[in-house]
């Protein structure tokens, strides 16, 4: 199993090396594009959605961010130590409404559930966790 | 993000290049806006060509949505083709390939467009 970590504040100017880091996680462990494409999608959703609802007056929270590499799978935890916020407590968008009833936001979250496996959220040591996997081939 | 603008008739094809995501969604929503109001006589529809576009995050679906609304209001077709399979997928998943029309390829989005107005 490989593993990696980084640590970024939650800005969204960071996302550019979040993404640096994954794609350079992508080539030391063999992953192909469209792989390292769904995560840097689930992460940017994600990361994004701590920017706007973990920032307060005088923080910003620290992001953490772990790849790990299994035979048949990757998994990716996020963590931050913003204000607790399960992202899979929103509802889903109706992805069925007309062009003029669509909302505009809340997509980012039901798409990283669709092209996950599995996603899961912990409160821990007052860190918001966050674990999803993908499996791989197939 | 680069975007290639290109006039043919009265149909604007637009075809943006690499990532559509929260850095490139603000600048390209502006572009479909300019593209949408044209300078001058607005075109009678705008087709993106997805050829070149790598990927697309919920922060690029927000400025399609836009956009398809802006032009819905202004009487424009809207419509996308030549998706590569990730983005594609991301429309479907979102349920944004049903209210925005998404075609193989220019020929048959311009088909389209043109059958629409007759």
């Amino acid at each position: 199993m490989t593993a990696r970590r980084a640590a970024v504040p939650a800005d969204a100017a960071q996302l550019s090396v979040l993404n640096q880091f994954l794609r350079d996680f992508g080539s030391a462990v063999a992953l192909d594009a469209a792989q390292v494409q769904t995560f840097e999608l689930a992460l940017e959703e994600i990361f994004l959605n701590i920017v706007m609802h973990g920032a307060q007056p005088g923080s910003t929270p620290l992001v953490e961010v772990s790849l790990d590499r299994a035979a048949e799978s990757v998994t990716m935890t996020v963590e931050d130590d913003g204000p607790q916020f399960d992202p899979l407590s929103l509802p889903p968008p109706d992805v069925t409404a007309s062009l003029a009833g669509r909302p505009v936001g809340g997509l980012g979250v039901f798409l990283v559930r669709n092209m996950m496996d599995t996603i899961s959220y912990a409160r821990v040591a007052g860190r918001n966790q966050l674990r999803m996997s993908k499996r791989l081939g197939g | 993000m680069n975007l290639q603008i290109e006039a043919m008739g009265d149909v604007t094809f637009v075809e943006p290049a690499g990532r559509l995501d929260f850095d490139a969604a603000t600048g390209f929503q502006e572009a479909l806006e300019r593209t949408l109001g044209g300078a001058g006589k607005p075109p009678a529809a705008v087709i993106i060509d997805g050829t070149r576009l790598d990927y697309v995050s919920s922060a690029g679906l927000r400025a399609f949505l836009l956009a398809a609304r802006s032009a819905q209001r202004a009487g424009i077709v809207f419509a996308l083709c030549a998706l590569q399979p990730a983005v594609r997928e991301v429309f479907e998943l979102s349920g944004f390939s049903r209210i925005i029309p998404v075609h193989a390829d220019r020929a048959s989005a311009l088909a389209q467009a043109q059958q629409g107005r007759t």
